[in-house]
């Protein structure tokens, strides 16, 4: 039986978590102040892969297209999934690139992977950029089963397939997970609510080793990382950056703020007084209620 | 369904050498700990010993981790041993070294979240190569045995079947309880501890104690700083903490309850305990609230970022390690330059933000545990079909006079059960007869089960000499006539074999009193003390803020039950929960459960079990 070979493609995204992201004074965001990390979704993948690795030991390979402070991201996800291979694809003409152009930079990059790839996972979407096409249009560059949405998934190492399960909106009425079976290699974008479990005590225990070895590798990343530029992916020059790019971003406009309707109070004193007023508040606003 | 061979439940410092020992043997065993991490359940006051009996053999720290010694996992070790007597502000003080070094190779002071971090990596590599290792987050929930199977159920994992158990789950053993193996301990038979952990930086810590890199302290208090109960209060010096905390029977404290951390306040405002645990504490300057609220709000946070800064950076200063590190690692100059930023950061906080330098004490965590007294709760026969009870789930805790211990006797006990364990496994016999009761004879053989019977006169004899300048009238009537026989040789001998005769326990009752734990110290103290003064009041936080300081991963499922919310006994549990668990309503009482610290003081009437994995307490000291 073959060893499971799983690639992840992640992005390297401004922290938007409170505290470390820094605007402009129109509104935008000061890329230059704002610390970058591993994208929230792109997380959510990496955590998707290992579960692989802790099922079945999978080898798992992690690649990115962006500048070289992307290393750091690099690490960061080795250190959360004990990855084998990192890969950075970096090279100045990649710079405008549009989902599409990333696309097939990413297909290029991971046809240059250690090993041929039985599952490709990549995030639900990005936070900075929110279309969600980036993981679609590599699969399909790949020609590769493409999985959406999916909360939940088994591998069978013998038969090669496996099982996912989907939640599929079904905007304004309700949800449902759908079950599938696919034959590998399949393309997986992973859902947010993903939650990779470990229900087993054998599997408790691979989490553990695996944790521990990520923790020794990702202190001495540099030993798994390989950065390549363009020619060195064989990206075609007419289908990456600004020339592969159909779409342009020529302005970001800012939603306009909505009139705040709530009523805010400061409310001063000592504790108990404090206590005391909004414990007289809520008696008040409570009296106007009424409790069917 | 997995099979494991050994499934160790409780991962404190016996579960941990169980598993540890286990592994060198080239046995399998996976070790079940409830807490999120290893450690973030284990509270201990404490001290761990390492002993050279004069007969019999015991297992120690350093036999079971070949690296204790050089890693020196530990916090400090104790060169010093005094017993204080108080009154008021008067103090009496014997120096005890000599009891504490009594067939002692070495007594260190320990913080267990730190301590049984680094068991856990130890036992952890050597449990690996077994195929076994360590699984954190996860509460065994039931036992039970079907089909010549023993299986563990948890709630978070699937069953698992092994060969033998080896349960290391605590005083509060809930193995012990869902298979009836012993009862819930009374009262009776059980301490209630409570402790906070007081920061000082190192370098003053050694000055103020007069003692080198690796000397230590310990301190013990009689007296009236136990509000008459019976039981006593302790301070251990750590790294750069101190370990402050009061030890008393439960019963005494049922009898005439007290708030527990009353208890603890009661020590902390003792003079010469007030006096040990100064230090300089930055106060926050009033923000004049004229200002704009943007300006009022970016002025608190830069002062608490100046705390933080002024505060880790003295910490460092005052540590020899850390600032030759920082040196080394070229962060500073040299240890003036750090001086001087200091001092500068000090100057910027009391000129530009008008903060005030104050003496005071700095309190990092309040914590609450039940301590099982050996002598009148030790499990007869620690086992239980195939599991085997060690430390604390089997009540194997020390007290002897000032000798307490109970980390050395769990790693102790678990050695011996894992050693049973390996013997069982390698016949594949599990049955009571070959495994449990070879366990319980070598656990019966243990010279900590010796010292849980039988007065050693020889050590008593360390005791009465510690004491000989107490005048014998202040040992009243009562005690006169003791203390004269037990002062000479040969009436020592027969006395103590006398009363090793009648049974240790018939005469508990009679040196475990008032009298001993308090009215003669407090005589002592007023009438030979010295008197000490403290140069400030500690501010002591309420409990609720204790409390609030504490990590809780609050489990929603209510983990404890009352039974009886009327009974005298939980009436009572509204004062004695250490962290105000309890409140009095209109139809008895009522758990808010939210607080709990998983003591175990309400347990005797109630339905307890520790929260599910990773949930409950999560300490950082311990």
């Amino acid at each position: 039986m073959d060893a499971i070979n799983v690639a992840v493609i992640v992005k390297l995204e401004p922290d938007f978590s409170e505290g470390n992201v820094s605007y402009n004074p129109d509104g935008t965001l000061n890329r230059a102040e704002t610390k970058n990390i591993l994208g929230p979704h792109s997380a959510i993948a990496v955590n998707a892969a290992f579960y692989a690795k802790v099922k079945h030991g999978a080898r798992i390979s992690i690649g990115t297209m962006g500048p070289p402070v992307a290393e750091s991201m690099l690490q960061y996800s080795q250190l959360i999934s004990d990855a084998d291979e990192l890969y950075l694809y970096s090279d100045r003409i990649f710079a405008g690139a549009d989902t599409l152009a990333t696309a097939e930079v990413l297909k290029s990059g991971i046809l240059k992977m250690q090993g041929k790839m039985d599952i490709v996972f990549s995030g639900h979407r990005a936070s900075d950029g929110e279309t969600g096409q980036t993981g679609p249009q590599t699969a399909w560059k790949l020609g590769m089963t493409f999985l959406g949405n999916v909360i939940d998934y088994e591998i069978d190492p013998e038969s090669r397939t496996i099982r996912a399960k989907r939640l599929v909106r079904l905007q304004g009425i309700y949800d449902v997970v759908e079950e599938v079976e696919a034959p590998l290699p399949v393309f997986i974008a992973i859902d947010p609510s993903y939650k990779p479990k470990f229900n087993t005590v054998s599997q408790r225990l691979a989490y553990e080793k695996y944790q521990k070895e990520a923790r020794h590798r990702a202190q001495d990343f540099k030993q798994y990382f390989k950065l390549f530029n363009a020619a060195q992916i064989e990206a075609d020059p007419k289908l990456i950056g600004i020339s592969g790019s159909p779409t342009i971003v020529y302005k970001v406009e800012r939603i306009p703020k909505g009139k705040a309707t709530r009523q805010a109070e400061i409310i001063d004193g000592s504790d108990q007084e404090q206590i005391r007023k909004i414990v007289a508040k809520m008696r008040q606003s409570l009296s106007t209620m009424v409790i069917k | 369904m997995e099979k494991y061979d050994v499934a160790i439940i409780g991962g404190g410092s016996a579960g941990l050498a169980a598993l540890k020992r286990l592994s060198t043997l080239g046995k399998q065993a996976v070790l079940f700990e409830a807490g999120e991490k290893i450690g973030s359940k284990n509270i201990s006051g404490g001290i761990l010993y390492s002993k050279k009996p004069k007969k019999g053999k015991t297992h120690n720290v350093e036999d079971i981790y070949e690296n204790f010694l050089t890693d020196k996992p530990y916090e400090r070790r104790i060169t010093k041993y005094v017993l204080h007597a108080t009154s008021k502000d008067k103090v009496f003080s014997i120096d005890l070294t000599a009891a504490h070094e009594y067939e002692a190779n070495f007594g260190c002071s320990v913080l267990m979240n730190k301590l049984n971090q680094w068991f856990l990596q130890q036992a952890q590599e050597a449990a690996e190569k077994q195929g076994g290792g360590i699984v954190s987050g996860v509460h065994v929930k039931d036992i039970r045995w079907e089909a010549g199977q023993t299986i563990v159920q948890t709630n978070e994992l699937d069953e698992v079947a092994v060969k033998a158990i080896i349960a290391a789950d605590g005083v509060n053993s809930e193995i012990a309880y869902m298979t009836g193996a012993r009862q819930k301990f009374s009262p009776s038979q059980l301490y209630q501890g409570v402790k906070v952990v007081v920061k000082l930086p190192e370098g003053i810590m050694n000055e103020r104690f007069s003692m080198g890199e690796d000397e230590g302290a310990a301190h013990l208090f009689a007296g009236d700083v136990t509000l008459d109960h019976i039981g006593g209060g302790f301070l251990y010096t750590n790294r750069d903490t101190l370990s402050v905390g009061a030890v008393y029977h439960l019963d005494s404290l049922l009898e005439t309850p007290v708030e527990p951390y009353e208890l603890v306040n009661a020590l902390l405002r003792n003079p010469m305990v007030s006096d040990l645990i100064r230090d300089e504490v930055p106060v926050r300057g009033e923000i004049d609230k004229n200002l704009a609220k943007e300006e009022q709000m970016r002025i608190r946070f830069a002062v608490t970022k100046m705390i933080k800064t002024w505060t880790e950076m003295r910490e460092a200063y005052h540590s020899k390690s850390e600032r030759d590190r920082l040196v080394r690692e070229g962060k500073y100059a040299s240890p003036e330059e750090m001086e001087a930023q200091l001092s500068s950061i000090r100057d910027q906080m009391t000129t530009k933000y008008g903060m005030k330098f104050e003496t005071d004490y700095v309190e990092a965590e309040y914590s609450a545990k039940l301590v099982p007294d050996g002598k009148r709760c030790r499990m007869e026969r620690p086992y239980f079909k195939n599991i085997l009870f060690s430390g604390d789930a089997a009540g194997r805790g020390i007290f002897v006079g000032p000798r307490i211990e109970g980390l050395n006797v769990g790693i102790d006990d678990a050695v011996r059960a894992a050693d049973a364990v390996a013997r069982a496994l390698d016949k594949d016999n599990f049955d009571e007869s070959y495994l449990g009761q070879y366990y319980s004879q070598s656990v019966g053989e243990s010279p900590y089960t010796h010292d849980l019977k039988s007065i050693d006169k020889d050590y008593l004899k360390i005791f009465l000499d510690a004491a000989k300048d107490v005048p014998k009238d202040i040992i009243n009537s009562k005690y006169g006539m003791v203390v004269k026989m037990m002062s000479s040789k040969t009436l020592r001998s027969f006395a103590v074999g006398f009363a090793n005769i009648l049974g240790y326990e018939k005469i508990l009752p009679v040196i475990e009193t008032v009298e001993t734990y308090v009215k003669v110290p407090t005589e002592l103290a007023e009438r030979l003390g010295k008197s000490v003064s403290a140069s400030y009041t500690p501010t002591i936080p309420s409990i609720a803020q204790r409390v609030a300081k504490l990590k809780f991963n609050d489990d929603s499922i209510p983990h404890i039950r009352v039974l009886k919310p009327t009974s005298e006994f939980m009436k009572k549990m509204t004062i004695l929960c250490p962290t105000r668990c309890y409140l009095m309503e209109k139809n008895g009482v009522m758990i808010q459960h939210e607080g709990c610290v998983e003591c175990g003081t309400c347990a005797e009437e109630t339905e307890w079990s520790h929260p599910r994995g990773e949930k409950g307490i999560n300490y950082q000291f311990g």
